[in-house]
């Protein structure tokens, strides 16, 4: 990988979309023990950009946006989200978490409470939203999502492509300006991904600053902005989805996309 | 029988019919048939079983209906009548007083029914349908009832202080009560109701409280007053026995130890080392130590460390000791329950912005407590059997007032009619409890499929 193909391409990529950094990541590093999982990350994200994170499994990939909302913790480097510096300080990672949503790749909705108390749970005691509207701005959610109708079920009585949009909708409810997606569709059946992806493409194309981590090259080819391939705790190659799927410059790409694209 | 229809280009796939299984295997006859006689052995088994089963429970109906003595006056009677084979219940009807409520007075006795009455009204709330705030309630019924009840079973002279609970005691059971039947009646809440009632729903939100505070204060002051008036005789600990002692004991013990064994077991799990250090140390200091060890060093042990001036109450210690012992337990029951929470939960609620106490309340220990509902109840029916220990300190509670009836001249040498009896009391109050651990894990589960 060469440094002046990453600097050629992310100049390219800005010029489509806003300037302000959202998420800066310099020089991150992390290690799990002895095993040294982040290397030298550096990531600049814009506002409303999407990024599709690809790469194979123990790449590190999911390790580096859970860094980003501090469910893991860096050892290294500096993490920088909306001009708020990610520390130990509970304040800065609480302001963090209140601008960027995640949705997990195990849905892990709040089994003991229903959709729509999912939902407002956060609003409701986070933001002291009132109950009143709290709800109806989870209904709005809901409505987006496309299942209004499964307000008052629990998520056990969901199948799993609706519990991913709940998820997503329970995300969305605390206005969230960056969303991060851990493998969402990995847990699904395969006729539930397209609901799940549908959602997703929407709230794309409603401007929303997305980093994603997925398999779904479809998805990656229709609304991503820059493609990150990511293996060995390293971004190997970062590039818009036409010139990364059709031109992908190192051979580690190459061998993973034929991998992948093969059947 | 085709499952496509040629007619139409398209192909239609129709399901077959459901049919109903072969007979003989659904019913009470296949029941039987599969349970109870599927093999000779097991048909043979039957039938031993129902026989012993006969011999037992007919030998039984015989010694404790047919040939029992219902009234007599002493054991000697008893006796005279139809010897050993038949039971005295005499023995135990004419000690029941004093298996309910050890040596308290005959005539003060209502002031223990008062209490237990008392504390019984003010959680039933909590069982009523639409009554809101239902956790207030309960709560207030747990924490400042105690003074309340401390009050009326010991009596005697009352400090500032006794009075001041006595009177919030007096004045969250009337608020209990009104704001129950108020939401009952109507759906709104008592808070609602004062705010409208005084003119203050017009007026901005953070001014309703005042009208709040000001009717809470007119009731104590009511209750203050009321209750400066109350003049009852100071009934020794000693005195109190049976039964009493033991729903006492247990019952401060339940309250006591559900909220210290969470607190505990968080601790455990806690990142502050000094913290975990501490509760690791007295969690496992106090569940490698038998209760028995625990109570002799609470009740013999303590005191010579106190200054001569302090001179502790036996069924305190026995209380302390007891809350001591099942908060170590209870904390491990409890993080057996937060275990099982998977991590993702933490996460989501993390990433929600959720505080780790916020997290811990509303996502993660009500979810660990449904899970443990049937520990934590075996929990409880334990410390309610394991209360008969106290007896070891010289407190009679049911067991020892049961034993100590043998001891009186009359009924000289009567034992198991008294232990029967306790016996089934033990176990329709463990029953109960049992019952009622199934009932709230069907109702908590409800609508919950898939968990």
């Amino acid at each position: 990988m060469s440094m002046d193909a990453q600097v050629e391409t992310k100049q390219t990529v800005k010029s489509t979309k806003g300037d302000e950094v959202v998420i800066e990541l310099a020089g991150v590093n992390k290690w799990y023990g002895e095993f040294h999982v982040l290397k030298d990350v550096n990531l600049s994200v814009h506002q409303g950009e999407k990024i599709v994170i690809c790469g194979p499994s123990g790449s590190g990939k999911s390790t580096l946006i859970r860094c980003i909302n501090r469910l893991e913790e860096h050892q290294g480097g500096d993490i920088i989200v909306n001009g708020v510096t990610l520390d130990n300080n509970l304040k800065n990672i609480d302001a963090i978490r209140s601008d960027v949503g995640m949705v997990f790749q195990s849905f892990n909705l709040f089994p003991h409470l229903t959709v729509l108390e999912n939902c407002t749970l956060a609003p409701i005691w986070v933001k002291q939203t009132p109950k009143a509207e709290a709800e109806e701005l989870a209904m709005e959610y809901l409505e987006r999502v496309k299942i209004p109708e499964q307000a008052n079920k629990y998520p056990g009585q969901l199948s799993g492509g609706q519990q991913q949009r709940v998820a997503i909708a329970r995300s969305l409810c605390m206005n969230p300006q960056i969303m991060l997606f851990d493998e969402p569709t990995s847990a699904l059946d395969p006729e539930m991904i397209s609901e799940v992806l549908d959602v997703m493409v929407e709230l794309a194309e409603s401007g929303m600053t997305m980093l994603v981590v997925t398999h779904e090259m479809g998805f990656a080819k229709r609304v991503a902005d820059r493609v990150i391939f990511m293996d060995y705790g390293e971004i190997v190659e970062q590039n818009t989805p036409e010139e990364f799927f059709t031109n992908p410059r190192s051979d580690r790409t190459k061998l993973f996309l034929s991998q992948i694209l093969a059947h | 029988m085709t499952n496509l229809d040629a007619s139409s280009s398209e192909v239609v796939f129709k399901p077959k019919p459901s049919l109903p299984p072969p007979p003989n295997t659904v019913g009470a006859i296949g029941w039987v048939r599969k349970n109870l006689f599927s093999s000779p052995l097991n048909a043979f088994l039957t039938i031993l079983s129902l026989y012993v089963i006969w011999v037992i429970v007919s030998n039984t109906f015989e010694w404790a209906i047919v040939n029992a003595v219902w009234e007599a006056n002493s054991r000697r009677e008893c006796l005279d009548k139809v010897g050993l084979s038949g039971a005295c219940w005499a023995g135990v009807s004419h000690w029941m007083k004093n298996f309910i409520y050890g040596r308290y007075p005959d005539e003060e006795v209502w002031r223990v029914n008062l209490g237990f009455g008392t504390l019984i009204l003010w959680m039933l709330p909590f069982w009523l349908p639409r009554v809101t705030s239902k956790i207030a309630i309960g709560a207030s019924a747990i924490l400042i009832s105690p003074f309340l009840l401390g009050y009326l079973f010991a009596g005697g002279e009352k400090g500032l202080f006794l009075q001041v609970m006595i009177s919030i005691a007096i004045t969250s059971f009337i608020f209990s009560w009104a704001h129950t039947l108020l939401s009952m009646a109507t759906g709104k809440s008592l808070w609602a109701a004062i705010v409208q009632a005084s003119g203050f729903s017009a007026k901005p939100e953070a001014t309703h409280k005042y009208p709040v505070f000001a009717a809470c204060l007119v009731v104590f002051a009511v209750a203050f007053a009321w209750q400066s008036s109350w003049d009852i005789t100071s009934q020794s600990t000693n005195l109190w026995g049976g039964l009493f002692v033991t729903l006492v004991i247990s019952g401060i013990g339940i309250a006591v130890s559900l909220p210290a064994g969470i607190v505990l077991a968080l601790g455990r799990r806690s990142k502050m080392p000094v913290i975990r250090v501490f509760c690791v140390s007295f969690i496992e200091l106090f569940r490698s130590v038998p209760l028995i060890t625990v109570l002799f060093m609470a009740v013999t042990m303590v005191p010579l460390f106190l200054p001569e001036a302090i001179n502790p109450v036996k069924i305190v210690q026995a209380i302390i000791a007891v809350c001591i012992f099942s908060s170590a337990y209870m904390a491990e029951t409890v993080r057996g329950g937060l275990q099982a929470i998977p991590k993702g939960q933490y996460e989501a609620a993390q990433a929600l912005g959720l505080s780790y106490w916020k997290m811990m309340t509303l996502i993660v220990m009500p979810q660990a407590l449904k899970l443990m509902i049937p520990n934590i109840v075996g929990s409880f029916i334990g410390l309610l059997k394991d209360t008969t220990l106290v007896s070891i300190v010289g407190l009679y509670d049911l067991l020892l007032m049961l034993k100590a009836v043998s001891q009186n001249p009359q009924w000289n040498g009567i034992h198991t009619e008294p232990l029967v009896f306790g016996a089934a009391l033990y176990f329709v109050l463990c029953f109960v409890m049992s019952k009622y651990s199934q009932h709230l894990e069907r109702t908590l589960g409800a609508g919950q499929a898939g968990r």
